[in-house]
């Protein structure tokens, strides 16, 4: 490691909690060297942001420094003077947040966004083309346009990477020695987010600053960052170079973390397996805090602290590190084989939707058509815009197709939710994304629980406390939920729940909507756990929206990929993951983070953006296969491969195999460069 | 351990919960809590222990000023003003809280239900609330109660009702901002696809979820009837003299402010309190409702 740039010693914080103090950062202690790139990795509520902060100086009425110091160029940060950390802020340490939407200001105009920065630290700006100079750098620099017009531009203009884009733009703005960032890519598409790790890959490498990187998505860690540190309940309980972290990681709790990604690459070498439990801050051990969820804890775990010790490459905070690494391997999870369902269930015929009227009309779906069987697992993948949710709210009534039937066992339903009958309104039932949003939170468990039971079969008074708490177990929650209020529930308990309220209404199809996006890894895997089990005991059939490929991988049995609301590939999971993709199904593919290669996300050529009312394909424009005109022109025709699977594009099958083996990537990039 | 600490420590365990929650109140809801006490002491007692009668004539000289037996002076007829503030008490508490009560329910159903519903009911009713509010209050309460007939002129019940009349549009346009803002949580969607009703939807998900907006409001109105009861009494359309309801005594010794002007400030000091105690209780209760579940999960 080159020199230190910053150190961070023994830092402990506490949050205001009711009338006390509540430690959420314990004893942590890190380095970053000089132009090192440092990932932070944990799940929510671990502290990491809270660590993160506390490198810029961060300081509230609700939140103290309780022991420990920060150390940057000789100076503590943690006791700087105000005036003196607002000369350090931005210039020498700069900060990139989580939600670029909401970390730009709605009124100014970017370009005076960036060049503000500059002005807040003295910076030259030429003044010949009012400051424009200076910006234009900025821009091009984190591959923005270099125009004017641009930076006229307000905020809402712009898509969310190009905002992200733009906060970067204004963390390096003054030439930091180090940039933190704070989740910079969690609100992101996968393919936006490949392109800022790219960008953030490349600048790293051209500028030579030192980063932070904070998420909960090790994954993206395994792309960029140099050495990684795993925090777990305000403690540090691993810090490791990457390449180690990956293939040796020592701590229960990383073995545990690298087990909940859902594994595009199955013969993923170390034996590892998805974390049970969740973190509960108020009933924390006086030993390790990971031991009540720890598969290896004994009964010494519990009572005596760990603190972080060396183990060969890494720094660990077990004293089990080594008996751990010689365990045998472990049952990974039973991966989704299930027969196909005979009956149809579901049937969508060329059904189009349309929001808006008259020329404003933006067309959300397009002739979409698909089946779905009995007790099948449908998944919908596609970026966000894609038509996806747009297709789910059609199925259930809250959004009527302009054309098209939706049919439930081959009866058409009504188009508006108001005409269906109970019957039809019961068997359908919605999952939403934000479990936040979708509980009452003024209202008990019981209540939301026992409303569908009273309104679809007249259930109640005991016989209705029974059925919830079987509910409320079906989805293995303790009956002591059934008293408390939402928000009194973590994110994975309140998902759970949403199911249960699904449940209880005995539906034959879920309709879930991205319900595992908003959740930390490790409560992804749980809940994808739930679901296989709950698909093989009540034999529901689920449409799954997701955009992430990994989970689709694990529950699927046909995908179905969307691209601006029309219909690009569909096919068993098998035919979708395995060669010929669609172009596109090929991107999606390729941007999923790999844990075990670094590979270079392949600059996406940035051509004009066709409008889906165009005559042609409308993945042209972002296609890297493209093939000429014709793909502007004409609409591709559907391929019809072995099996079920079916492809839209003007390539013919054979090609499309083609152009995915790796040699040929290689080759169209070299052309790609020569064209350029 | 002997008896008389068993004692004490078995009174402390059912005493101890109660003064920790009011410990964790905050100190606006105590504040207030405390203000609305007295006034409701006072407005319940008071009839028993006021000095004099509210309509006793003949007190003190007229207009004497401050004293010992008359703390807040007498007014031109000789009345103990002391004593009509204590015995107005009930009075102006009973009447302005009934008539915002009456005006909140109306306008909170009108208002979640025109706002989660949207479409002609919304715009419709809409419409209506808006030529309402448009209507200055003090003119829309006088067409009512001339359209009401003298016969019921001077009745509480009729003052209950107009106050209720020029609070309940302005309830329903802010009842009807909340329910369109909780109208596109999820949970509501859920409601909406089981097939709820309307009425359903906004007794079940949408009107728990509006109490911190509707009591907010309540206590606001509540706060400002006083003085619409008494700009009745004043042009002789709300209660009747010699009725001592403080509105009506500011209005009465109003152009004695400057000989006596304790007799002004006295019922205006008691109305001021009311208003400013109301406000601080609701605003702490609103900040309560907004974090039960946290209290609870301590």
């Amino acid at each position: 490691m080159k020199e230190e740039l910053l150190s961070v010693l023994n830092l402990s914080v506490a949050y205001r909690h009711g009338h006390g103090w509540m430690r959420v950062v314990d004893s942590v202690s890190f380095t970053i060297g000089g132009g090192e790139v440092l990932g932070l990795v944990g799940e929510s509520g671990c502290g990491k942001s809270t660590v993160a902060l506390q490198l810029l100086g961060f300081r509230h009425p609700a939140m103290r420094v309780e022991s420990g110091e920060v150390r940057f160029k000789d100076r503590n940060l943690v006791t700087l003077r105000r005036s003196e950390l607002d000369r350090l802020r931005g210039r020498s340490i700069s900060y990139v947040p989580q939600n670029p939407t909401t970390a730009l200001n709605p009124g100014i105009r970017i370009g005076s966004q960036i060049s503000e920065v500059l002005a807040a630290h003295g910076r030259e700006l030429s003044s010949n083309d009012e400051d424009g100079g200076a910006v234009m750098k900025l821009l091009s620099l984190v591959g923005l346009p270099r125009s004017r017009e641009f930076q006229r531009r307000y905020p809402h203009q712009l898509s969310g990477g190009q905002q992200q884009r733009v906060c970067i733009a204004m963390a390096l703005a003054c030439d930091p020695d180090l940039v933190i960032l704070d989740e910079p890519t969690t609100g992101l598409d996968v393919t936006t987010q490949q392109q800022i790790i790219g960008l953030l890959i490349d600048l790293r490498e051209r500028l030579g600053m030192s980063m932070l990187y904070v998420t909960h998505d090790l994954g993206l860690l395994a792309q960029i960052a140099d050495r990684v540190g795993v925090m777990y309940a305000g403690r540090m309980v691993e810090m490791a170079p990457t390449e180690d972290l990956f293939s040796r990681p020592r701590h229960p709790y990383t073995r545990g973390l690298i087990g909940s990604i859902p594994g595009l690459e199955e013969n993923f070498r170390v034996a590892t397996r998805p974390l049970r439990g969740f973190l509960q801050r108020e009933a924390l051990p006086a030993g390790c805090p990971f031991s009540p969820r720890c598969d290896y804890s004994l009964k010494t775990c519990f009572d005596i602290p760990q603190q972080l010790e060396r183990a060969e490459t890494s720094l660990v905070a077990c004293w089990r590190w080594k008996d751990i690494e010689n365990l045998p391997a472990e049952k990974k999870l039973p991966s989704a084989a299930e027969p196909l369902g005979k009956e149809n269930l579901l049937t969508l015929d060329r059904v189009s939707i349309r929001y808006g009227r008259g020329r404003k009309a933006f067309t959300a779906a397009r002739e979409v058509s698909f089946t779905i069987g009995e007790g099948e697992t449908f998944a919908l993948v596609g970026e966000s815009g894609s038509g996806k949710s747009t297709i789910a709210r059609a199925i259930s009534g809250l959004v009527p197709p302009v054309d098209g039937t939706v049919s439930l066992h081959r009866t058409p339903l009504p188009k508006v939710l108001r005409e269906r009958t109970r019957e039809q309104r019961r068997v359908i039932q919605f999952i939403f994304q934000n479990p936040d949003a979708s509980l009452n939170p003024r209202a008990k468990i019981r209540t939301i629980l026992a409303r569908p039971l009273q309104f679809f079969f007249g259930i109640a008074g005991k016989d209705g406390v029974r059925s919830v708490k079987e509910a409320l177990a079906d989805v293995r929650l303790d009956a002591g939920y059934a008293e408390r209020y939402g928000d009194q529930l973590s994110g994975g308990e309140r998902q759970r729940v949403a199911i249960a309220r699904a449940l209880v209404a005995k539906p034959s199809i879920l309709l879930c909507d991205e319900i595992l996006s908003a959740l930390d890894v490790s409560v992804q895997a749980s809940i994808l756990a739930l679901l296989q089990r709950l698909k093989s005991e009540h034999r529901i059939a689920m449409l799954m929206i997701s955009h992430d490929l990994s989970v689709v991988k694990m529950i699927a049995d046909r995908v179905c990929v969307l691209f601006r609301g029309e219909i690009m590939e569909m096919g068993t999971r098998e035919e979708i993951f395995t060669a010929p993709f669609h172009p596109y199904t090929h991107m999606l593919l390729q941007a999923v983070p790999h844990l075990r290669q670094r590979k270079r996300w392949q600059a996406a050529r940035r051509l004009s953006e066709v409008s889906n009312a165009s005559a042609g394909c409308v993945f042209a424009g972002r296609c890297p296969w493209q093939i000429g005109s014709i793909c502007e022109s004409e609409r591709p025709p559907w391929r019809q491969g072995a099996g079920t699977l079916r492809i839209r594009c003007h390539h013919t099958l054979e090609r499309l195999v083609e152009l995915s083996a790796p040699e040929a990537e290689s080759e169209i990039a070299i052309g790609e460069r020569a064209a350029r | 351990m002997s008896k008389a600490e068993l004692a004490r420590s078995a009174r402390r365990s059912n005493f101890v919960p109660l003064v920790g929650l009011w410990q964790q109140t905050p100190m606006s809801f105590r504040i207030g809590a405390i203000v609305l006490l007295i006034h409701l002491i006072i407005a319940v007692t008071g009839p028993f222990w006021a000095p004099y009668g509210y309509a006793q004539m003949g007190a003190g000289p007229p207009l004497a000023g401050m004293s010992a037996s008359h703390p807040l002076g007498v007014d031109q007829l000789g009345r103990d003003v002391f004593s009509r503030v204590v015995h107005g008490s009930h009075i102006v508490i009973l009447l302005s809280l009934s008539a915002t009560l009456l005006g909140l329910v109306v306008g909170a159903i009108l208002g979640l239900l025109s706002g989660y519903l949207g479409g002609w009911f919304d715009d419709v009713l809409q419409r209506l609330f808006e030529a309402i509010i448009s209507i200055p209050f003090l003119v829309l309460a006088l067409i009512a109660i001339a359209s009401a007939g003298p016969e019921h002129s001077g009745n509480p019940w009729l003052v209950v009702l107009v106050v209720a009349l020029v609070y309940a549009p302005r309830i329903a346009r802010m009842a009807r901002a909340a329910a369109i803002d909780i109208a596109t949580r999820d949970f509501v969607t859920v409601a909406r696809l089981r097939g709820e009703r309307a009425w359903s939807v906004m007794r079940r998900e949408l009107l728990p979820n509006a109490t911190s907006v509707l009591l907010v409001e309540f206590a606001l109105r509540a706060g400002y009837a006083p003085v619409l009861i008494g700009s009745l009494g004043f042009l002789g359309f709300g209660l009747r003299p010699p009725t001592p309801e403080w509105g009506l005594m500011i209005s009465e010794n109003r152009a004695l402010l400057i000989v006596s002007p304790i007799t002004v400030l006295g019922p205006g000091l008691a109305l001021a309190s009311l208003v400013v105690g109301l406000n601080l209780f609701t605003e702490g209760l609103a900040r309560i409702l907004g974090r039960t579940v946290r209290l609870g999960a301590q």
